[in-house]
């Protein structure tokens, strides 16, 4: 699978829980990789590519780290809106 | 900057002999607004009784997943300038050395982007700088990295490795502490700055049994050094101890775990091979007792803090392995560790805390370490052990 393509999955796959559920890294790895048939280490490299961009990041709530889609106020921060 | 609040309460902690935060926080506060209403909010906590931080939220650098701690004030209002009052921890270097310029120049970035304050150093060991803005944090990033720090760890990943002085200063030392922790620093950046575990994971090196970093009771992963030849003796030496008044039935025979020491009033014996490597007999009696033989360290796993669940202290692994560069063996052996621990833990779970759950002979399974007597915590409770059918094969085969 085409990696821009890979990113746009793992995109609509944290749409899907957005609100609903607290994703770790790996959640998202292994029901990426789950539904699309590509490695977890794939999924890892394409997440974490996304997350330099700041098409994804990282947060923390209740003791536990998790991934997000950011919100317009930190693309703003970062300078990427 | 004149006086903005009066701290009655907190007066009250400069009194009597003893270093004193508050005395720190007003020198902060004479030139800085943020030290000013930190301290500020700081009393009115004394007075009501109650906590006004924040914890937690969307914080951090661009590609970071730790190293910033999100911290708001509950009452922006009144204290304004600690509205935002994040955390920064910054990857400190292998035991704690530093030059003065490297502190001064530390703290010249922190004057310029945030309250001043410093705490050194947090449990884990990284330097604490207390207080900022969420707008500074890619600023004090940048001046940071560009000195050549970085972030340490936070959140659900791999903590700042820590270690103890080590071979620097400390002729007890049985390993290289610094590189041990250095060289797993490295190993670990990934796993340091993008939080990928169910929970925190901290490695601590300690350079003997002593633990001046308290390995055994804050790191899920203990590297503790030790020895496997006898101690040797210094009879002159121990006759001196006891001319200058020590009590080495008292102090030391009885004192010792292993029971393994026996003193006539002229001579001291150590049984060597009850001996427990817990140093007390050799840094009570530094000129008579030193350890011999080949050096190593004993792997430990599973102890933590008190919370979530209860504290747990460390529980031995591994009783001794080579620690030598590029220390491959100990890298491999903590990975499995991880492995188990990451596909197996609930979110919040430590791995001591799983090990008490599912046990430790999976564990032990998957990383590939035979039991042993020496893992053995507490003998007759908890056996985790059992015999499976293809044991009993072997031994009638035998």
């Amino acid at each position: 699978m085409d990696k821009e393509e890979l990113k746009n999955k793992i995109y609509a796959f944290m749409e899907k829980y957005k609100g609903k559920k607290k994703l770790k890294e790996k959640d998202v790895c292994k029901g990426v990789a789950e539904e699309t048939g590509v490695t977890q280490d794939e999924v890892k490299k394409a997440l974490r590519e996304m997350i330099d961009a700041g098409r994804l990041m990282y947060s923390y709530g209740g003791g536990a780290s998790s991934v997000e889609i950011p919100s317009e106020e930190y693309l703003k921060e970062k300078g990427l809106a | 900057m004149p006086k903005k609040y009066e701290t009655p309460l907190l007066d009250e902690l400069e009194k009597g002999p003893y270093p004193s935060f508050v005395k720190e926080i007003k020198k902060a506060a004479a030139k800085n607004d943020m030290a000013a209403d930190e301290l500020g909010q700081l009393e009115k906590s004394y007075r009501t009784k109650r906590g006004y931080w924040k914890h937690g939220g969307i914080v951090g650098v661009l590609g970071y997943g730790g190293g910033v701690i999100g911290r708001y004030s509950s009452l922006p209002d009144e204290f304004p300038n600690v509205a935002h009052f994040h955390t920064v921890r910054i990857n400190q270097p292998s035991g704690w050395f530093y030059t003065t310029a490297a502190l001064r120049e530390m703290c010249d970035i922190w004057d310029k982007y945030g309250s001043g304050l410093t705490n050194m150093h947090g449990s884990t060991g990284d330097m604490i700088l207390l207080g900022t803005r969420t707008e500074n944090l890619e600023a004090v990033f940048a001046e940071f990295s560009s000195r050549g720090w970085d972030l340490g760890g936070s959140g659900s990943a791999m903590r700042t490795p820590s270690c103890c002085v080590g071979p620097a200063r400390c002729e007890w030392t049985n390993i290289n502490t610094l590189d041990i922790c250095y060289e797993m620093t490295q190993e670990f950046q990934d796993e340091l700055h993008r939080p990928a575990y169910p929970y925190k994971f901290k490695i601590k090196v300690a350079g003997c049994a002593v633990d001046c970093v308290a390995a055994i009771a804050r790191a899920d992963c203990s590297i503790i050094g030790t020895w496997r030849g006898p101690i040797l003796i210094d009879q002159d030496e121990v006759k001196n101890y006891a001319k200058k008044g020590m009590n080495i039935k008292a102090e030391i025979v009885d004192m010792c775990p292993g029971q393994c020491i026996s003193y006539d009033g002229n001579e001291l014996k150590i049984d060597n091979s009850e001996c427990k490597r817990c140093m007390h007999c050799i840094s009570k009696m530094t000129k008579a007792l030193k350890p011999s033989g080949e050096r190593g360290a004993t792997i430990l796993i599973g102890s933590k803090a008190p919370i979530v669940v209860g504290s747990l202290l460390s529980w031995v692994i591994v009783p001794f392995i080579k620690c030598e560069p590029p220390y491959d063996e100990l890298k491999q052996l903590i990975r499995k560790m991880i492995e188990w621990w990451d596909d197996n833990a609930k979110p919040r779970e430590r791995i001591g805390e799983l090990i008490e759950a599912k046990g430790m002979r999976s564990f032990l399974e998957h990383i590939g370490v035979d039991p042993q007597a020496a893992q053995v915590k507490f003998p007759r409770k908890d056996p985790f052990i059992f015999f499976k059918d293809e044991d009993f094969e072997k031994v009638y085969k035998k």
